[in-house]
């Protein structure tokens, strides 16, 4: 039997979703920190900086800098290279309106704290309506 | 939510496919956040003006509001583009960007939009008073209205500050409300600091650590100039989220320590001392060359009395020839300039006077593989900050002395 874990918050964008963590204990900027085109996170010195978001769960405390990352986030959704939901420790308004265009879920105030919970690679099940989040550890 | 009645026919589709499609983005947003009503607002300044963080999605969008008869009901004005509307050819900007810029400025432009292309409406006008709810994107300018004006807006992003435009309203929440505008996190400013680069280094340091909290400035001198907050603002809302600062004696919500709590106990106390600032130049620059070849002044957009500045140091000075010295401005900011003998200086010394845009908003990956530059040398810590992860130059940070010094030597140190 595969170890499941389930955390619970706070609904901030509506929707379910499925697919792979990719957690960062720091904040993320799209603007300035994210190729649009290939999904690269490319902030210098950012911990997950060579990563790829696209299809990604993001895992983060909360977004931070430019305003324009809220259509950079709608963009990169309709080009398929972006995350495909956020869980925040606390929601950001720049971020919340790029996952509100482009209907992705987002989860904050979870319980247990998601970031030492959740690792990079592990199964997740969002159900954002019911603000909770199974995590399947990678192992 | 409670919505008033013309609230629920523009939600309801009422008044038209963009009216309803604003009211359901609010509408949206203030559930996230929990918010019981919505305010009118009658400012807004647009992010998401330039097609590098628009895309090909957000362009079409903000056309299709065009196209579907939306207007604008709030005064609004745009944010900086992708180019330099009158010179983008002389820039080296490519026909098909500037073709796709011009096409998301004229759906702004016929909404009804001021065009000013700039990250610093306030120098030209747009100055909301204290008190007064307004709905504006651009993260320096966010700061700068909330704290040094006392005006009240979130962080809003593109499609918020459109549907605001398109609406009139916003959702009640976060520091449109007073509670939510009290200080959290103390700083104690213990190193001397002079000069809008050193109120960048400060502020790059403390956005670092506040994320979206409130701080509090504690001996910053009450002489501060309006550039040097503009410059505070503009670092701590890139390195954090930060939308509101108060600086003890000098903005309007902090007269005393006490008034900018507001009866909190700070949740953290962090000290700015001359390590910390040394610490946070060195960060700020991250190219290990020496070779200096572009410089960018303007960040946010330089004012009058910088351009007085700029001008001045260049004076009997010639800009070493393989160097590109940009200083990013608005178009009155410019004109003014020119009256006053300055743009001629600059121009005389070798450097570019570029407005309605600035290199983290333009296609700059692209100009600087045709122009063969690998660099940015600038004294903004937001630009250092953005253009490596935007474009991938590698930065280079000093005060205006040492950049110009740079630029005249093409040498770095």
């Amino acid at each position: 039997m595969d170890k499941t874990i389930k955390l619970i918050g706070r609904k901030v964008v509506g929707g379910k979703v499925c697919g792979e963590a990719l957690v960062s204990k720091v904040p993320v900027t799209f603007v300035g920190g994210a190729d649009p085109i290939t999904g690269i996170l490319t902030e210098v010195g950012h911990p997950l900086q060579g990563c790829s978001l696209a299809g990604k769960i993001l895992v983060y405390p909360t977004g931070k800098g430019s305003t324009g990352s809220s259509y950079r986030i709608y963009d990169m959704a309709m080009r398929k290279t972006g995350p495909i939901a956020f869980l925040q420790i606390k929601a950001e308004p720049v971020a919340t309106i790029g996952a509100i265009m482009a209907g992705m879920p987002v989860v904050d105030s979870l319980e247990p704290n998601p970031i030492e919970t959740i690792e990079t690679g592990d199964f997740l099940e969002v159900d954002a309506d019911a603000g909770t989040v199974l995590v399947t550890k990678k192992k | 939510m409670k919505l008033t009645d013309k609230e629920k026919r523009m939600l309801n589709g009422e008044m038209g496919f963009p009216v309803q499609k604003g009211m359901q983005i609010m509408a949206a947003l203030g559930e996230s956040f929990g918010a019981e009503k919505m305010l009118e607002v009658n400012n807004v300044h647009m992010p998401g003006a330039s097609i590098v963080v628009a895309g090909e999605a957000g362009t079409r969008f903000v056309e299709e509001m065009y196209d579907k008869g939306g207007r604008f009901c709030a005064f609004t004005t745009t944010n900086p583009g992708a180019i330099d509307i009158d010179n983008w050819r002389e820039l080296g900007i490519d026909e098909e960007d500037a073709k796709m810029q011009m096409r998301l400025t004229s759906a702004y432009e016929k909404m009804g939009a001021v065009i000013c292309g700039t990250c610093t409406p306030y120098f030209l006008g747009n100055v909301p008073r204290k008190g007064e709810h307004v709905a504006w994107g651009e993260s320096s300018a966010i700061a700068f209205v909330n704290s040094v004006l006392g005006a009240r807006t979130n962080r809003e992003g593109g499609p918020s500050a459109l549907a605001a435009a398109l609406t009139g309203r916003v959702p009640a929440y976060g520091f449109h409300l007073d509670e939510n505008r009290r200080g959290k996190i103390l700083v104690k400013v213990e190193s001397k600091i002079n000069g809008a680069t050193e109120y960048g280094t400060l502020g790059y340091y403390v956005g670092s650590r506040t994320k979206q909290d409130i701080p509090v400035f504690e001996g910053i001198p009450q002489n501060a100039s309006i550039d040097e907050l503009k410059s505070l603002g503009a670092a701590l809302a890139s390195s954090g989220a930060v939308a509101l600062f108060h600086v003890v004696g000098v903005t309007p919500e902090a007269h005393t320590l006490e008034e900018a709590f507001g009866g909190n106990k700070p949740e953290l106390e962090l000290k700015f001392g001359l390590k910390e600032k040394e610490d946070t130049v060195e960060l700020l620059t991250k190219s290990k060359s020496s070779d200096v070849d572009w410089v960018i002044l303007g960040c946010p957009h330089t004012s009058i009395r910088e351009f007085h500045d700029i001008a001045k140091s260049l004076r009997g000075r010639k800009i070493h020839s393989g160097v590109e010295f940009w200083v990013c401005t608005a178009l009155p900011v410019k004109a003014m300039a020119e009256r006053m003998g300055y743009v001629e200086e600059i121009v005389n010394a070798g450097g570019k006077v570029v407005c309605d845009t600035c290199p983290v908003l333009l296609p700059a990956r692209k100009l600087a593989q045709k122009k063969n530059l690998n660099s940015v040398t600038t004294n903004s810590a937001k630009m250092a900050f953005l253009i490596q992860g935007q474009h991938g130059l590698l930065s280079r940070y000093g005060n205006l002395e040492q950049i110009v010094e740079a630029a005249v030597k093409g040498m770095w140190r």
